[in-house]
């Protein structure tokens, strides 16, 4: 018998034993946990880090984004919005139209690009689609977060606020196969 | 040699495990949906989450620590 054992005269197979009532009474207190985790959540009153704040848009301060007619299809632009750390992606569509999202990633915020026809998260290869921001291949499931545009009659462009996230999450696009995603990567 | 029908007194029942393994399972997708909708901006749902999750709560607690009726005590 080594030394330490003498010293230390453990029993380890009674130190090893766990009975079912106790197994039941740790996944008690870790279900507590959860709702102490709920609990927070509803109590708190300042969003989550990265998370959609569209209430928020009745005090927001708009952000000028320079002239509208700047940006030429498939071109890009970033901006910061709310303070320095909202890094937002300003875009015109292949098609025209002046889109806005909020740079993080939904899947674990990573920034996202504008490449080709889609926004895409180099992290984990998650792509997300211009018109309404909705993930349409990889590893996010929430759509971006969307931020309202304005243009003013002297043609400058504004960032208002926050679009509220489309709630009719359209089913992930099954018919996105293996060679669009070759055409996104080339 | 067969195995006894019935738990030992103060052992937990198969029963009573499976209910709270059941419970703790739900409380995982309560919350994952709970922080999914917070994330997207939705809170309306938050006090529901919090009464659902509290009444499993108490019936984890209630199985774990006064399940005398279904083992035949609470002793461990």
């Amino acid at each position: 018998m080594t030394w330490w054992r003498r010293a230390f005269p453990l029993e380890l197979a009674e130190e090893g034993h766990f009975s079912r009532r106790e197994f039941a009474r740790f996944l008690a207190v870790v279900s507590a946990g959860f709702t102490a985790g709920i609990g927070y959540l509803w109590l708190r009153k300042k969003p989550l880090e990265g998370a959609s704040d569209p209430e928020a848009g009745h005090h927001e301060t708009p952000v000028a984004l320079g002239l509208a007619t700047d940006l030429q299809p498939g071109q890009s632009r970033l901006f910061k919005f709310r303070d320095a750390h909202d890094a937002c992606i300003l875009l015109r569509t292949p098609q025209g139209e002046l889109k806005a999202y909020r740079q993080t990633c939904t899947h674990l915020g990573c920034a996202v690009r504008f490449r080709g026809e889609r926004l895409e998260c180099p992290c984990h290869e998650g792509f997300f689609e211009v018109d309404r921001g909705f993930p349409v291949q990889g590893p996010p499931t929430r759509p971006l977060a969307a931020i309202a545009l304005e243009t003013r009659p002297d043609g400058s462009l504004w960032a208002v606020g926050e679009l509220p996230k489309p709630t009719d999450l359209p089913g992930r696009i099954a018919s996105c196969p293996r060679e669009a995603r070759q055409e996104v990567l080339s | 040699m067969s195995r006894p029908s019935r738990p030992r007194p103060g052992q937990f029942s198969d029963v009573a495990l499976v209910i709270t393994l059941l419970v703790l399972i739900s409380q995982l997708y309560l919350f994952e949906t709970v922080l999914q909708s917070v994330l997207d901006g939705h809170r309306a749902l938050l006090p529901g989450a919090f009464a659902a999750s509290s009444v499993l709560t108490a019936v984890a607690l209630l199985l774990a620590f006064k399940a005398r009726g279904i083992d035949g005590g609470p002793q461990a």
